[in-house]
């Protein structure tokens, strides 16, 4: 058995880790498919504003796809660094679904970034529109075998024990197992959402700001994520229901967790709690009276949400994270909804490009898809503690033997890095949005000069 | 016999990574002695590649865990540090030649950051396979030494020896894609970087009986001809380096060094195999069940072909000698051709009012709706609503986007004629 230091320093590196590498697949994956959209449109239409969005948003792209990578690469190895018992007993699963993930999806978008990226004026338009296409799938395709590999992990089946080992008896069942059902579309809106939020965020910017050049592009874009928003919302609040009801039904203790009750005696639904773990009660709750019944699907008020004392208290996750990890997913959302539906509003009203308060209010929730997916991925995570695998593998035996001293100093290096290159990467974002795009010239303003700019 | 395809896989990998990789990263940590107006070429030329180049490193690492969980179970605590130091190494390269091809200005700290992290990442790369090499201390599959047992000396030759090879890669990769050093230049470089290579291949070869525990069953006749077979190939594959550097034609140098570097991968392959992680880890005893070893074979062979495929398609878009990529300037965007501002709406007042409050009332209603909480009162009252509440937002995006363009919204703005 490792020490319980190396287990807790290793906890908090993989979080770290998988946060800070969630946060560029949060835009990178949307953003893709932006790229590829407005790259076939403009191959088709020859509109040359499309072309202008294309290299805009690239180079926002470039650097987040890049850093996405990279981040990524540090997971892939963590696995068996830290969790070198855990690398050894899911191995035969989780290790040849992330080998399918890499060989199918990771060469596809490595393949063919290259192209995307630096072949505009190398190669033909339709090829770039191909790979701009190869680059998108391949991100979809990445996040549905990562979603199928941590799913299992949630709810693990078609699998024997043998030798310490998980060893495969089902692939089906492995690869389309009950929680990847519910969680990919989850997690593919959520992508899609977070990506569009962003896009939406500055290009209202453009319009706030009155950039006259950057208007045609900020208003193409803002039509885009909004349409976007007002589709996939409603439907997003929906599988997110579905999924946490699924939660309840496999997990238990992450939906008592997340619903922030100790005793089953609460039909209202908790805004804040200050939970009091060794007493098992919450020194403080405020709460919406028969709404946690209401959500439950009981209109009668009658149903109450379970609490955590039902769990015993060594299997038992950690109700502050998982808690305000909900808090932050789904505040973020109902906020999110509202936006989007307001958007429609002001669609249906012709006031979208128009509507200051609106647009301030897009710029200033920017960051919101993230912030949304990292709350998300705190409930998933540590609510099914102390379980890796849940129900099979605990997190405090699946580590490597290592000194503490290795882990704190890669934990060091890591948080020293990410938070570093979190603030070049913002300030890049933020440089690169000032910058505004390339310029346009206009049809009908000195048709010699951009005649001779086309020769 | 399905985990000697695994083992051959990892090695494919590996091999491709040492070969692809080892030139960019060449290519970075020549980079620091290049002239700073040559040093953006270098990034430029590594830039279009690096992604899929590292791509094979992590496709040997993931068929490594789920082909022979046993190796990476064992091997990765046991180089933890260094491994990390790679990485981190690795973040840095990719951060310093993405921020120097697209940032703006800071191009010579982004450069030096690109060519120095290159360099870690080498050093520390020398470090694992050192480690790998010495054998780390285990029993029954779990690593039992110490956090510092890969600063060996073997494993410091080693990473010398990494550090000239992918040097050497890296300047024959640059005779291939650049005109930028004279034939003498590229000459005296590649040839000096050649001897340095084969210098540290020999002193570590002759060093490995010494450091490796495991004992070399080199009186097998099999396993000596091929051993000797693969030197004799590197030899040759030397010489042609040799030959080529500085002359005509530009690819045959880099062709040669991938060649021995692949030779010499071969050779210590035949002195090892079954064994992974010495003394005695073998194959057998690391793979994983049949059921994954076969999905792992058949997912990984069956893709592979079409990997290596667009691979080679991606690289024949780039090939030859690196030039400026020229974008063309956008062509112009028509003037907004009716600029209409919005109907003037009278704000204010009690209409105002309550249609805000029946807003707020409708999106509330809208969200429970979304979120299935009349699902108790009849199930197909949420599947109606997220389609009804979807398809209006869809109806009005597509009518509001065609009136919007219509109104030439999409079209350059009058003011901005004006401005510009």
């Amino acid at each position: 058995m490792a020490s319980t230091t190396v287990v807790e320093l290793s906890r908090w590196q993989f979080a770290i880790t998988a946060i800070f590498h969630m946060t560029f697949p949060a835009l990178t994956v949307g953003l893709s498919v932006l790229l590829a959209v407005v790259y076939t449109v403009h191959v088709r239409t020859g509109n040359p504003l499309y072309l202008q969005i294309f290299r805009f948003w690239k180079k926002i792209f470039a650097v987040g796809f890049g850093l996405g990578v990279v981040a990524g690469t540090v997971m892939t190895f963590e696995f068996g660094l830290n969790w070198g018992v855990y690398a050894h007993a899911v191995g035969p699963v989780i290790g040849v679904t992330i080998g399918m993930e890499v060989i199918t999806a990771f060469f596809l978008e490595a393949g063919f970034i290259g192209l995307m990226l630096y072949g505009d004026g190398r190669i033909r338009p339709r090829t770039m529109a191909l790979a701009s296409w190869m680059v998108a799938f391949g991100t979809l395709l990445s996040t549905t075998w990562i979603l199928s590999a941590n799913s299992w992990m949630q709810d693990p089946v078609g699998y024997e024990k043998a030798d310490g080992q998980f060893h495969a008896r089902d692939w089906i069942d492995i690869l389309l197992n009950p929680a990847f059902a519910h969680r990919f579309p989850h997690m593919l809106l959520a992508v899609l959402i977070s990506a569009a939020w962003f896009v939406g965020g500055i290009s209202a910017w453009y319009l706030v700001k009155k950039r006259v050049h950057a208007r045609p592009m900020a208003r193409r874009c803002l039509s885009i994520a909004l349409g976007v928003l007002g589709v996939l919302m409603p439907i997003q609040l929906y599988v997110g229901d579905g999924t946490a009801v699924f939660m309840g039904q496999h997990q238990l203790p992450k939906l008592e967790a997340f619903e922030g009750n100790w005793k089953s005696d609460n039909n209202g639904y908790n805004l804040l709690v200050v939970p009091d773990t060794d007493k098992g009660e919450n020194r403080l709750h405020v709460e919406i009276p028969y709404l946690g019944s209401a959500i439950a699907q009981d209109l009668s008020g009658r149903t109450n949400t379970p609490g955590l004392l039902r769990t015993p208290p060594e299997e038992r996750p950690n109700m502050w994270t998982t808690f305000y990890g909900f808090r932050a997913m789904y505040f973020t959302a109902l906020l999110m909804f509202g936006t989007a539906f307001a958007g429609v509003v002001l669609r249906m009203r012709r006031r979208l490009f128009d509507s200051p308060r609106f647009l301030k209010w897009l710029v200033w929730t920017t960051p919101a898809g993230i912030i949304a997916i990292t709350g998300g991925w705190i409930v998933a995570e540590t609510g099914r503690q102390p379980w890796v695998v849940y129900g099979q593998l605990r997190t405090a035996d699946a580590v490597s033997q290592l000194s503490v001293l290795e882990v704190a100093v890669s934990l060091a290096g890591f948080v020293l890095l990410y938070v570093t290159l979190l603030a070049i990467w913002a300030r890049y974002i933020v440089r690169t949005v000032k910058a505004g795009p390339e310029a346009l010239p206009t049809g009908s303003a000195a048709p010699d000069a951009s005649e001779a700019h086309v020769a | 016999m399905l985990e000697y395809a695994s083992y051959a896989l990892v090695l494919f990998s590996l091999a491709l990574y040492v070969v692809l990789d080892g030139y960019d990263l060449g290519v970075g940590m020549l980079s620091l002695a290049a002239r700073p107006e040559r040093r953006r070429e270098y990034g430029e030329i590594v830039a279009t590649a690096w992604d899929a180049n590292e791509s094979w490193l992590i496709l040997a690492g993931v068929v490594l865990w789920a082909g022979l969980p046993g190796v990476y179970a064992v091997l990765l605590p046991a180089v933890y540090l260094p491994l990390i130091g790679m990485l981190i190494a690795v973040i840095l390269r990719g951060l310093g030649l993405e921020m120097h091809s697209a940032a703006g200005g800071y191009r010579r700290g982004w450069a030096l950051l690109f060519g120095g992290a290159s360099l870690a990442a080498t050093v520390c790369q020398g470090l694992v396979l050192g480690t790998v090499l010495t054998g780390p201390h285990q029993r029954d599959g779990v690593f039992q030494g110490g956090a510092f047992d890969w600063l060996s000396r073997y494993g410091v030759l080693c990473a010398l020896g990494l550090v000239a090879l992918y040097l050497l890669a890296g300047a024959a990769w640059l005779q291939d894609k650049t005109e930028g050093w004279s034939r003498p230049e590229v000459r005296r470089t590649g040839r000096g970087l050649l001897v340095a290579t084969a210098l540290m291949a020999v002193v570590l070869g002759l060093l490995l009986p010494g450091a490796d525990p495991q004992r070399f069953a080199l009186d097998q006749p099999l396993r000596a001809v091929l051993f000797w077979l693969a030197v004799g190939a590197a030899a040759v594959a030397g010489a042609v380096a040799w030959y080529g550097f500085g002359r005509r034609p530009d690819w045959r140098p880099f062709a040669a060094v991938a060649t021995m570097t692949v030779c010499g991968m071969l050779g210590l392959v035949a002195l090892t195999a079954p064994v992974v992680v010495p003394p005695a880890l073998t194959v057998h005893q690391a793979a994983s069940p049949h059921s994954s070893q076969l999905f792992l074979v058949l997912g990984v062979g069956l893709c592979m072909p079409f990997v290596l495929a667009y691979n080679l398609y991606a690289w024949r878009s780039f090939r030859g000698k690196y030039t400026d990529p020229v974008e063309r300037p956008l062509p112009p965007l028509p003037a907004r051709a009716h600029p209409s501002t919005a109907p003037a709406v009278p704000e204010g007042g009690a209409r105002t009012v309550v249609r805000r409050i029946l807003l707020v009332v409708l999106g509330i209603l809208a969200a429970a709706l979304s979120q299935d909480v009349f699902g108790g009162v009849a199930d197909w009252i949420g599947p109606v609503g997220i389609t009804v509440l979807g398809g209006t937002a869809l109806a009005a995006w597509i009518a509001g986007d065609r009136r919007d363009r219509r109104a030439g919204y999409f079209d350059a703005d009058a003011e901005a004629e004006s401005t510009s």
